[in-house]
């Protein structure tokens, strides 16, 4: 039965290889973004920061999403595991290297042990079972004893300065693109595009879908832990309704969805657009709200690759998919 | 001499339907096995099974002295079970040649990325896919998907092969393509199992043909002892058979039939002398491609047209245009003095016209009565309950199932159900869209005999088929397009004797 997400999903291009090129490329943004924090003021480097951990986290949730077809409403619950993670580790005395490890292995055995039960939905079922999962997750927060309930967590561990945080995101997104990038090197790619599509036919053909589809799933986590983690540092307290807030996951999707679901580009493309919208509507955040749901309907509507998918199909038109 | 792969009283069941009733059947190395059965036998299920994309109630399945009955389709296929779809299932979006490498990286055998591009590359070529490599899997036609099915089967490096009917759906020339084919994989695949409708891939490929019947074994032997059978015969092959006698007409089961129908067809109100349809010059484009090139035909009231030609060549184009569902770009139709274009499907069949479309199209959320009501919504309650009435004496079988959901019919009946459906709108012109695809013989012959009575009715009919033989049987006149133009028109006995037919059609 189609729904939505089918049809949204069925529309996804097949990705473009991989090639030397992409690393090349990559590398060259990153070193011009690295010189940012040099001749920008802290503003500028906050804005930077804002588009890097935006653009991480769909490009991350892109994982699973956009390439496997694991349309995820619970990256709240891969954040917030991270945002936690980093709080009670880092003021157990961790290096914050080793936290955000850490936060990474945390949310890879979250994925492990939910997905049994989550696996079990396929489609719009999935969606919805993530969603009550990333709400059961914040409700478990609040009540249990151990973090803090409601008035959450102080970090004790120095907060770091402006240029600092965006250095560090400014890593921690070429780290998702360098992931991102050799994933779709990798044989893994067409069993995760297999899966998207046909889960059926790709069993098939010899494809374990159930482990592609925890690999994804787990990886994308991860990557979203990551970002939360140093979405602690930056807080320097963490909080339920922060760390495992809707807004995380409504943010990443609209990013994602803006930008292009499935494509390489799309996440940072949204990212920039969304992140510059939010400061050239600053002083007005309820029309900010507005406007960026109105834009989502339309992207939706009448660009349903988003603005990159959109772009790179209207320059090669040939590229013909059904 | 032990067996390659065994299945040992396997039972399916879906809700109450057993599927499969205990059924036990072995494939011997070196063999390969036709398994044959009337629609809903549960031959798909006795695929799915095997092939570990459904799991039976009880039974168990050995390939090569393992008991695999536990394992997933997965590694099932790295054990080296390939199957094939009845419906194409290609990845529509990634390359042809992707769709081979992903089988060829997930098969059991570990194969390197140096070896990779060779192995898929010969398996392209054995298939004569090569040219359409890099092409988007979806942008294939039907035929060149099948290959694509077979290749990516292959490219598992099998030991046991299922083929779920690769030969429907396919023309004379492709499905002779298809036999060398599959006779050129004996060499390297150990054993194969063809399920299929059509009787040439059976009687040329096949050492041993299974019959199943509601789930059970008829009879399991060589494969010109089982079509010499006369059971099957009667069960199956109907008057595909030759030992079977001429069928016999019920002379008052088809006066009844008459009688019933006279409430679900209307007159035309054209002036007498001028056609009902008439198709003026119609050009149909999808994205850069051109189905239809210029079509023009019409159709008399009372008269039956049968519209030909092979995969590819704008049949089903043509009757969803008529349909109104595929936007022409240009040229005209006009229907009882009206013109059609630019109209909505609902709107074309207020007119009228009647689609009996391709693939039978039954909501199965639906019962029986509902998807026949379905068909006639505009129509008063008391004409409705009259034509529903109808409907059943032509088809007593839908009467009796009819709380039953649509799709828990056999194939047959499901397109018994479809042609009752049309019929409930009254029609005065009736399109049906390969109407025997993926029936087997006996129940081809059960859905032309209502057709043919549907055409002594005297409302107009356009049949669109590949089965050339039943459509000329039934036909007033005939046309073959061929690439989305008419190339031949005339009586159906002309095209019989004409040598351009065949040509033509075979491409």
């Amino acid at each position: 039965m189609k729904n939505g997400i089918s049809i949204l999903l069925s529309r996804i291009a097949t990705p473009t290889r991989v090639g030397p090129r992409d690393f090349i490329v990559v590398a060259v943004l990153a070193a011009v973004a690295f010189a940012v924090p040099y001749f920008a003021g802290t503003y500028q480097q906050e804005v930077g920061f804002r588009i890097l951990q935006l653009g991480a986290l769909a490009a991350a949730w892109n994982i699973a999403a956009g390439y496997t077809g694991l349309v995820s409403l619970g990256s709240a619950a891969f954040f917030g595991i991270g945002v936690y993670t980093m709080a009670i580790a880092s003021n157990a005395g961790l290096p914050i290297a080793l936290c955000v490890l850490l936060a990474a292995v945390m949310a890879g055995l979250f994925a492990l042990i939910v997905s049994p039960a989550l696996f079990r939905l396929r489609g719009l079922y999935f969606t919805v079972g993530t969603l009550a999962l990333a709400e059961a997750m914040r409700i478990f927060v609040v009540n249990s004893p151990w973090f803090g309930g409601q008035a959450g967590i102080f970090l004790t561990a120095r907060a770091p300065k402006a240029y600092d945080l965006y250095w560090i995101a400014l890593l921690i997104a070429v780290f998702v693109v360098v992931c991102v990038l050799l994933l779709l090197r990798s044989r893994w790619s067409y069993r995760m595009q297999a899966v998207r599509d046909d889960e059926d036919v790709a069993s098939q053909l010899g494809v374990r879908t159930y482990r592609t589809k925890l690999w994804a799933f787990g990886l994308s986590g991860a990557l979203i832990a990551i970002v939360g983690s140093i979405q602690a540092l930056n807080q320097g307290i963490v909080q339920p309704n922060g760390g495992f807030g809707m807004s995380w996951t409504i943010d990443i999707v609209s990013v994602a969805i803006i930008g292009g679901m499935g494509t390489k580009v799309g996440p940072w493309v949204g990212a920039v657009f969304i992140v510059l919208l939010g400061e050239f509507l600053i002083q007005f955040p309820e029309i900010h709200l507005a406007v960026v749901g109105v834009v989502l309907v339309l992207v939706i509507r009448f660009m349903p690759n988003g603005i990159w998918g959109t772009l790179t199909l209207a320059l090669q038109k040939n590229r013909n998919f059904s | 001499m032990t067996a390659v792969l065994q299945l040992e009283s396997i039972t399916k069941s879906y809700g109450g339907v057993r599927a499969l009733d205990s059924l036990s059947l072995h494939v011997a190395p070196g063999e390969v096995l036709g398994v044959i059965g009337p629609n809903g036998a549960g031959k798909s299920t006795l695929i799915g099974v095997i092939g570990g994309a459904l799991t039976p109630n009880s039974g168990t399945v050995t390939f090569d002295g393992r008991d695999i009955s536990k394992l997933s389709s997965a590694d099932r296929a790295r054990l080296g079970i390939g199957r094939t779809y009845q419906i194409p299932r290609p990845f529509t979006r990634m390359t042809v040649a992707d769709n081979v490498r992903l089988a060829a990286t997930n098969s059991g055998h570990h194969i390197s990325q140096r070896e990779l591009e060779p192995f898929v590359a010969g398996i392209l070529e054995r298939l004569g896919l090569t040219p359409f490599a890099e092409e988007v899997a979806g942008k294939l036609p039907l035929l060149r998907r099948k290959r694509l099915e077979l290749a990516r089967a292959l490219a598992l490096k099998p030991r046991v092969l299922l083929l779920d009917e690769i030969g429907a759906g396919l023309v004379r020339s492709e499905t002779e393509e298809l036999i060398a084919i599959i006779q050129s994989l004996r060499t390297e695949v150990e054993s194969m199992v063809l399920i299929e409708h059509v009787m040439d891939v059976i009687s040329q490929c096949c050492d041993r043909t299974a019959v199943l019947d509601f789930g059970k074994m008829v009879t399991v032997d060589e494969t010109p002892k089982v079509l010499a059978d006369p059971v099957v015969a009667s069960l199956y092959l109907g008057s595909v058979a030759e030992s079977a006698d001429t069928v016999v007409v019920d002379e008052g089961k088809r006066a009844a039939i008459r009688a019933s129908l006279t409430s679900l067809v209307s007159a035309p109100n054209t002036a007498p002398g001028t056609p009902l349809l008439t198709v003026d010059d119609v050009w149909v484009r999808y994205g850069g491609l051109n189905a239809l090139k210029g079509v023009s035909l019409s159709v008399n009231p009372g008269e039956c047209i049968a519209l030909l030609g092979a995969n590819g060549a704008g049949k089903t184009t043509m009757a969803r245009s008529l349909a109104g569902a595929v936007p022409l770009t240009s040229g005209t139709i006009s229907f009882a003095g009206k013109s059609i274009a630019g109209l909505r499907p609902d709107e074309v069949t207020a007119l009228g016209i009647a689609q009996c479309m391709e693939g039978r199209k039954i909501f199965g959320t639906l019962s029986i009565e509902e998807n026949l009501i379905a068909g006639g919504l505009d129509a008063r309650k008391h004409v409705k309950a009259e034509r529903l009435e109808a409907v059943y004496s032509i088809f007593p079988i839908l009467k009796q199932r009819r709380k039953n959901s649509g799709t828990a019919l056999s194939g047959g009946q499901q397109q018994m159900l479809a042609i009752g459906r049309a019929l409930m709108s009254a029609p005065t012109l009736l399109v049906f869209d390969e109407i025997s695809l993926g029936l087997s013989p006996i129940a081809v012959d059960e859905v032309y005999e209502a057709l043919g009575a549907i055409r002594d009715s005297g409302v107009s009919m356009i049949v669109v088929e590949q089965s050339v033989d039943r459509a000329l049987g039934l036909a007033d006149r005939a046309m073959v397009l061929g690439q989305g133009e008419i190339t031949l028109e005339g009586k159906p006995a002309e095209l019989l004797a004409d040598a351009r037919l065949l040509s033509s059609y075979l491409g």
